[in-house]
């Protein structure tokens, strides 16, 4: 009877594990994760669950008895050390060996952590875990002010989630807007005039230099000099993939595990998934992705080729964020545009926007605007040249780009 | 048995348009397709989003909030996040009135 191993008890991982037996699987199934608790849903952890208005059982990946009830081994609470790709055997903190027929890699990321002064003073918290949420939301319950160091996703959430619980807040950002890395300036000001409308006090372009206090966070110095006082910090400085328990291995790294359009590895039989995989995507190239979404859908492919389909994964990614009462969508991929093209109402903040590379719709964003980020989807995937006349058009329906659909 | 209870007017979902009504404490959406009117619990397994909110594509309706996907015939999941199925019911037009049966 065939052993798979799944390392990474997280939403690609759990999603794979229970892809596996919805497909049949029927060998062994081994499910291995760090945190104690079985598998659950991070977005709500910068929204909902931060402003508890949502416990975090509404976020189980499945319901917990599902393990058992579909004879998923779990080993909650363990540490990974390697998978040694020669013996084909995954090696557990405690010392456990599990000899295994193909295994999944689904480590993620681990947050970047800042070399910085002061940055291990109790009150400089930082956001991955439940138990991290739980932490901020312990030191929100008793203070008047939050200092946060970051303003991509993790951070411009976590302002805005403790705006909403009444927070002062300062949200301290190195590069000329939030968001500036996915969204470029011009849409980053866009979302810079949302946390300022809500009462965010923006810092940009300058970065964190110092974390003071007398044996507790008191204050955050920074480059420009500027010193922001605050009863707690929160540092969203963003993430590195966590490859450690393969390096040294024959499986290739390099900003995340490298693995093919199948989700494979260089080791046969080894696939990698969610945030940890550097992706051969046939529309973007190598890419690796940091969303929910991606993560979910990575995890059905990879469980569907561990049984040996060789899908090939080109989802055109589609992720969400949720600030103050601006829903923001966004999908496809582009680090680079020369051509933005707006639909709606930018200064409503309910529109829509296109990025073109030489004419090719390379990805959609949106906010407070309804269908367009997912209808768009299907036109990334196909490389279409839409007309950006027609795009600026809020009446022009976008399905009518969308190439036939593949039969099911 | 059916128990009818009346939502709104005959006419009032247009062929190809979802819309949400109150029926006691629940909300339900009631789909019109090609003229076969389909209900089915408004409110998504995943996180209580509103479905009708959401994009009809033939049988299968998106969650606007996180992209879970259901098939309004049988209720299934089609596309998580969602796991669990949603309740669907029966719709009808009847003396003018649109109804739907919650039995």
């Amino acid at each position: 009877m065939p052993t798979f191993v799944v390392v990474g008890a997280n939403l690609a991982g759990a999603t794979a594990a229970a892809t596996l037996r919805s497909e049949g699987f029927d060998g062994r199934l081994v499910l291995i994760g760090e945190e104690p608790l079985p598998p659950y849903e991070r977005p709500p952890l910068s929204k909902e669950y931060l402003r508890d208005e949502q416990p975090l059982e509404r976020g189980w990946i499945r319901p917990p008895s599902f393990w058992e009830e579909n004879e998923v081994e779990t080993r909650f609470g363990t540490r990974v050390q390697r998978v040694d790709t020669a013996d084909r055997t995954a090696v557990l903190a405690g010392g456990e060996r599990i000899a295994f027929d193909a295994a999944l890699i689904a480590t993620g990321c681990r947050n970047r952590r800042l070399r910085l002064p002061g940055i291990d003073l109790p009150g400089v918290l930082e956001l991955r875990t439940a138990a991290d949420a739980d932490r901020i939301k312990a030191a929100a319950a008793r203070a008047r002010k939050a200092v946060v160091v970051g303003a991509g996703f993790i951070g411009s959430e976590v302002a805005a989630s403790l705006r909403g619980l009444g927070l002062d807040v300062a949200l301290v950002e190195f590069a000329t807007t939030p968001l500036e890395r996915v969204l470029g300036a011009e849409l980053g000001r866009v979302i810079e005039g949302l946390h300022r409308d809500h009462g965010v006090e923006l810092f940009l372009g300058e970065a964190a230099e110092r974390f003071e206090g007398a044996g507790r966070f008191e204050a955050l110095l920074t480059t420009a000099g500027r010193r922001i006082e605050g009863d707690f910090a929160v540092v969203g400085v963003g993430v590195e993939p966590v490859t450690d328990v393969v390096s040294d291995t024959d499986v290739r790294v390099d900003d995340g595990v490298l693995v093919d359009a199948t989700l494979e590895t260089s080791v046969p039989g080894i696939y990698a998934a969610g945030d940890v995989a550097r992706h051969d995507h046939p529309v973007f190239g190598p890419i690796r992705v940091e969303h929910f979404d991606n993560a979910m859908k990575m995890g059905e492919v990879a469980g569907r080729n561990m049984l040996g389909r060789g899908e090939v994964f080109d989802d055109a990614h589609w992720f969400w964020s949720d600030q103050y009462d601006a829903q923001i969508q966004m999908s496809g991929s582009a680090t680079t545009w020369d051509q933005i093209v707006f639909r709606g109402r930018v200064e409503e903040r309910s529109f829509a926007a296109f990025m073109l590379k030489d004419g090719v719709l390379r990805s959609a964003f949106s906010m407070n605007w309804k269908f367009d980020v997912r209808r768009a989807m299907p036109l990334i995937k196909a490389k279409v040249r839409p007309d950006p006349k027609r795009l600026e058009d809020p009446e022009f329906d976008l399905r009518t780009l969308a190439p036939p659909k593949e039969p099911a | 048995m059916a128990n009818w209870v009346r939502v709104g007017e005959a006419g009032e979902v247009a062929d190809g348009e979802v819309s949400s009504f109150s029926v006691g404490d629940r909300t339900v959406a009631i789909a019109n397709l090609g003229g076969d009117l389909h209900a089915f619990d408004d409110v998504c397994t995943h996180q209580q989003c509103s479905l009708s909110e959401g994009e009809l594509d033939g049988t299968v309706i998106e969650c606007p909030c996180h992209g879970s996907q259901f098939d309004i015939m049988t209720g299934e999941v089609v596309e998580g996040p969602a796991t669990e199925p949603i309740d669907v019911f029966e719709a009808r037009e009847e003396a003018g009135e649109l109804q739907v049966s919650l039995e």
